[in-house]
């Protein structure tokens, strides 16, 4: 018996190393969550999902912003893709391990507004009187509702066309016009591929939904009904309009000529591209300063193309806007808010611009030395900023605001890459289109919108 | 320390059927005392890892129930009662049986060719050469690398433009093959990534294996003049089967839970076709916020390798040699 009183000895000291071994951890990690930062400033928890240069530039932007003042300190997290962090912030609204500011895609937009998280940057906005026409209007069109602004629009960038026109100039073909139509595209792509006898591919377009949206937007067809969403809460979508047909026959029939290359994903087109093995492809703006760095002056950009015999209606922002929780107190709502007024400030975005490709969306900040000498130096940078400025904001350009887009996107590229497979083009479409609107059914039926 | 614990047992009348076994020593009143003494030391030791278990097992496996049976909003939680309509709509998608059927040839595929390959390179690490303890230490190093690293690894070769496997395709004169974007060729290579994976450690119980057959069996072989490939069927196969049974199954479990992989080399395209059960699980519930769906999957992908098991255990069993 005294054996087990022994273990039984034993066995209460391990219990209770335990407990104070998990009481240890949750006072640490309650420590860890507190809003004062060990320098006596408000901590300014910011949740983003920058990688690359643009992580990189971020991260001396919030450096810079905790040097500018004593009251804040801003404290980075990256959090992985565009479309985790929106189930992230879902599921930790209302704990300490939600941010107080964090970036978030376009086509979020809906759902941030609807789940009544956030704190509409507009109040802030009507406080201050701060200056709003300074930023970009087809910019803030991705984040308004009822022309209130949601949240304030950060990392913007454009689809872009980027061709290799060193490759065009060893071939003598004649070079793209600054906004091409498909058959532009198609000429330099079959001209590429012929003169090269097979050997470097004309082009190729990701299997990604939001190439796709882009070919509606630019020619003024809606994705989903109510005008995208932007006026009532959309219940059927379409992928099977005249110019979502014409833009994939377009692209089969590329596949089919053999000049189209499909390589799965963008860093393997991206090598491709670099390495001089293919001609042209579409892809965001935000990869200009690394193509830069690869091609230098060789690197062609032009607006994103348009189906022939139409007028180019200008396409959505993609990218990410900061948003301000409301489950943070009004220091710390207000510290968000100084922190995102010097994120768009002319300054800050012209650096933004330069150090990544996506454009400033700062009017005043093309006025900046930095862009200045950036355009003189690579003129075509400027290109895709233009293309921003020529369009002017309407529902089929200002993204798309429903709930639920990531699910749309997953069934758009599998049609996509279905059409590049070959299989007709109508009918994977068509699954898509019916796919994508029983879940838009159920998803009404479940949040009670009818 | 614990082995006290028996103890007490003994002190128990174990079995009607013999009472005259076990004289009454002890008076009823101390036999009731640690009975009762029992059940305290029962829940006393099992109650923590019941605590645990309930809170980290028992509670999300009953939620993960109870969601398969709603409509989920925005912020996942239950809103529509809809019964076993996510059931019947799941089983009637083409999509989900099309993952259905991926997972089936994936996991089959990966299970069948590491124990193939495995036992392989088992059998030849265990013959008596000069050398050869360099050959058993290479043939387990995959088990040191992780499922990142050896994506990574497995993207380069088969990248469609620098890629060696490519590249030596060419160089025989054949068109390159576009490996993670064709259909069935995607398939193939998170297959041959998977059976690469798995290859370390299944080498490994099979060589353990092959070691602890005891030599005199071979040598008694010889005298009566069996083949090595007659020992191999009647000796080898029937020492080692318990392993066997082992790896397949855990092969089998592992190859269903497949995650990292598929993320990192095809994230379940092209068309949906490596699109396996447990990702796409990960992508209705954390990137298309359906949570409902993911739990009506979760709990399929539950029974189908409950089943799974029990078929193992019930004709593989049989077969087994202990």
């Amino acid at each position: 018996m005294t054996k087990l009183t022994n273990s039984l000895k034993r066995y209460w000291q391990v219990v209770g190393l335990a407990v104070i071994v998990i009481l240890g951890f949750s006072v640490f990690g309650y420590a860890r969550t507190q809003v004062h930062a060990a320098s006596g400033r408000t901590k300014i928890v910011f949740w983003h999902e920058m990688k690359g240069p643009g992580q990189k530039q971020l991260n001396s932007f919030i450096t810079a912003f905790n040097k500018s003042q004593t009251k804040y300190e801003v404290v980075p997290q990256f959090q992985g893709s565009y479309n985790a962090v929106i189930q992230k912030i879902m599921n930790t609204h209302g704990t300490t391990a939600s941010p107080a500011v964090f970036q978030s895609m376009d086509i979020s937009s809906s759902q941030m507004y609807h789940s009544g998280y956030t704190v509409p940057v507009q109040k802030f906005i009507d406080r201050d009187n701060y200056d709003i026409s300074q930023i970009s209007s087809v910019a803030r069109g991705v984040a308004t509702r009822n022309n209130k602004l949601l949240a304030m629009p950060f990392n913007t960038s454009q689809t872009t066309l980027f061709y290799n026109a060193g490759l065009l100039k060893k071939y003598g073909i004649k070079p793209l016009p600054v906004s091409p139509s498909y058959s532009d595209i198609s000429r330099v792509s079959s001209q590429l591929y012929q003169k090269s006898n097979h050997k470097i591919k004309g082009m190729s377009v990701e299997a990604y939904s939001w190439l796709f949206e882009q070919f509606l937007s630019n020619a003024n067809e809606e994705f989903a009904n109510h005008h995208d969403g932007h006026v009532g809460i959309a219940d059927k979508v379409k992928f099977t309009g005249p110019v979502a047909i014409e833009s994939m026959k377009w692209l089969q029939g590329r596949v089919k000529a053999g000049d189209f290359m499909n390589y799965g994903n963008s860093k393997n087109e991206m090598a491709a591209f670099l390495s001089g093995k293919l001609g042209l492809f579409m892809q965001t703006s935000a990869d200009t300063s690394l193509l830069i760095k690869g091609l230098g002056k060789d690197l062609g950009v032009t607006y994103y193309p348009h189906p022939d015999g139409v007028k180019p209606n200008g396409i959505s922002v993609g990218g990410a806007s900061m948003w301000i929780a409301n489950d943070k107190s009004a220091t710390v709502q207000e510290g968000a808010w100084q922190f995102i007024k010097f994120l768009v400030s002319a300054q800050t975005q012209a650096k933004w611009e330069k150090a990544t490709g996506y454009l400033a969306i700062n009017n005043k900040a093309t006025q900046e030395p930095v862009l200045k000498q950036l355009y003189a130096k690579y003129p075509m940078t400027k290109i895709p900023g233009d293309q921003l400025k020529s369009a002017k904001a309407n529902y089929t350009n200002s993204g798309i605001f429903v709930d639920g887009v990531v699910a749309a996107r997953a069934l758009i590229e599998n049609a996509m890459q279905q059409i590049y497979a070959g299989k007709d083009v109508k009918q994977s479409l068509q699954t898509a289109e019916n796919s994508y609107n029983k879940v838009l059914k159920s998803t009404n039926r479940a949040n009670g919108h009818g | 320390m614990l082995e006290s614990l028996p103890s007490t047992k003994k002190t128990q009348p174990t079995s009607s059927h013999e009472p005259q076994a076990q004289p009454q020593v002890k008076s009823p009143v101390a036999s009731f005392e640690l009975r009762k003494n029992d059940k305290y030391y029962a829940w006393l030791f099992l109650g923590p890892s019941l605590l645990l278990l309930s809170i980290f097992v028992f509670y999300p496996m009953l939620r993960t129930l109870y969601l398969s049976l709603f409509l989920t909003d925005n912020f996942g939680e239950p809103t529509v009662f809809v019964g076993l309509q996510n059931y019947l709509h799941l089983l009637k998608s083409a999509p989900y049986l099309a993952s259905l059927k991926a997972t089936t040839t994936y996991v089959v595929g990966v299970a069948s060719l590491t124990i193939v390959f495995g036992l392989l390179l088992a059998a030849m690490a265990n013959q008596k050469l000069r050398g050869i303890e360099f050959f058993r230490t290479i043939f387990t190093a995959t088990m040191g690398v992780s499922v990142s690293v050896s994506a990574i690894f497995w993207l380069f070769m088969f990248n469609p433009t620098i890629g060696v496997l490519n590249q030596v395709i060419m160089f025989f004169g054949h068109q390159p093959i576009a490996w993670l974007t064709t259909p069935g060729w995607a398939m193939v290579a998170v297959i041959v990534t998977s059976v690469w994976m798995h290859l370390g450690f299944t080498f490994l119980l099979f060589f353990g294996a092959l070691q602890s057959v005891p030599k005199s069996l071979y040598d008694a072989a010889d005298v009566a003049g069996a083949s090595s490939r007659y020992q191999f069927w009647h000796i080898t196969l029937p020492m080692i089967s318990p392993t066997m049974f082992f790896v397949a199954v855990i092969t089998l479990i592992s190859a269903f839970k497949s995650f990292g992989l598929i993320d990192l080399m095809t994230a379940g395209g092209p068309t949906n076709a490596t699109n396996l059960l447990v990702y796409r699980i990960y992508k209705d519930a954390f990137m298309n916020g359906n949570y409902a769906q993911a739990s009506t999957e979760s709990i399929i992908l539950a029974i189908i390798i409950a089943l799974i098991t029990l078929i193992q255990f019930k004709l593989l069993a049989k077969r087994v040699n202990y």
